[in-house]
């Protein structure tokens, strides 16, 4: 590469400006990926350090958060796969349970309380855990369309994935993750079993 | 569920990828229209519109670690100067 050290400067100095500043939000879903503060400050320096020296390469006026997301989670995949080993399924989507929570939030029928109430008093923690207890292909597909907000296409440039694919595992993790949160419910007596 | 017609499953059906602005403008036209005048199904939509708000709230992260900022910065610098290249 011969760059002068001028453009090493400006380069540099975009780099801080744009990138450096989606650090909590990439911090968050390296956290959402790895389960633990340890891993996830590393994957997070490993995805900076990965970005910084691609820098040059990215078109400016393009996807730069869509192009940070992709460079995170090919690390984690690449880094923490083999690491933590687990199921990648859930249980399959049962046509009967396509509104498992609010169906069951519904028949709570608690005074004066809507079902989104119930939902609120759920601690952040245990929402948090919720979405973690998912298996990774279905928990990035969620974290970054619900909590990133990433479009379909997006996230399947992000995982390589063909949009299809990203569909139905949206769909299933989301569904996974109601069942989830009403387990959480249940058992912070926040409902009635 | 016995009460649900055919306009609602369509509804339904459609209602996850409408929720995530991913319908076409037809698609979209014809859910807000169905959602205009059935109460079940709005009520279904509501749900889950404050189910995807909420564990966006609570699942963002808002704090990073004392530090990491600093660190980041020197492992560019290390960077910059080549010092990291093993």
């Amino acid at each position: 590469m011969a760059q002068t050290a001028q453009d090493d400067q400006a380069l540099r100095e975009r780099f801080e400006r744009d990138v450096l500043p989606l650090l909590p939000s990439l911090y968050g879903a390296a956290l959402r990926m790895t389960r633990n503060p340890a891993d996830a400050e590393d994957l997070v320096q490993e995805t900076y350090l990965r970005a910084y020296r691609g820098f040059a390469g990215f078109q400016e006026g393009t996807n730069l958060k869509a192009w940070l997301y992709r460079i995170l989670t090919n690390s984690f995949i690449n880094t923490y796969r083999k690491k933590q080993r687990e199921p990648q399924t859930v249980e399959g989507p049962d046509d009967a349970d396509e509104w498992y929570l609010f169906d069951r939030l519904g028949g709570q029928r608690v005074e004066g309380s809507a079902e989104d109430e119930v939902l609120d008093r759920i601690p952040d923690e245990a929402v948090k855990k919720a979405l973690e207890s998912l298996p990774e292909n279905f928990r990035i597909p969620v974290l970054l369309a619900d909590v990133e907000g990433f479009s379909y296409k997006e996230i399947a440039e992000i995982m390589d994935t063909p949009i299809g694919t990203v569909m139905s595992r949206l769909h299933r993790g989301r569904k996974a993750l109601e069942r989830a949160l009403w387990q959480t419910a249940e058992e912070r007596g926040l409902v009635d079993g | 569920m016995a009460k649900c017609g055919p306009e609602c499953e369509e509804t339904l059906r459609e209602i996850e990828r409408f929720l995530d602005h991913e319908v076409d403008e037809v698609i979209r036209a014809r859910v807000e229209r169905h959602l205009s005048g059935c109460g079940d199904c709005t009520d279904k939509a509501t749900f889950r519109v404050h189910l995807k708000a909420l564990i966006q709230a609570k699942c963002a992260e808002h704090e990073v670690p004392d530090g990491l900022r600093d660190r980041l910065r020197t492992l560019l610098a290390a960077v910059d100067t080549g010092l990291d290249q093993g």
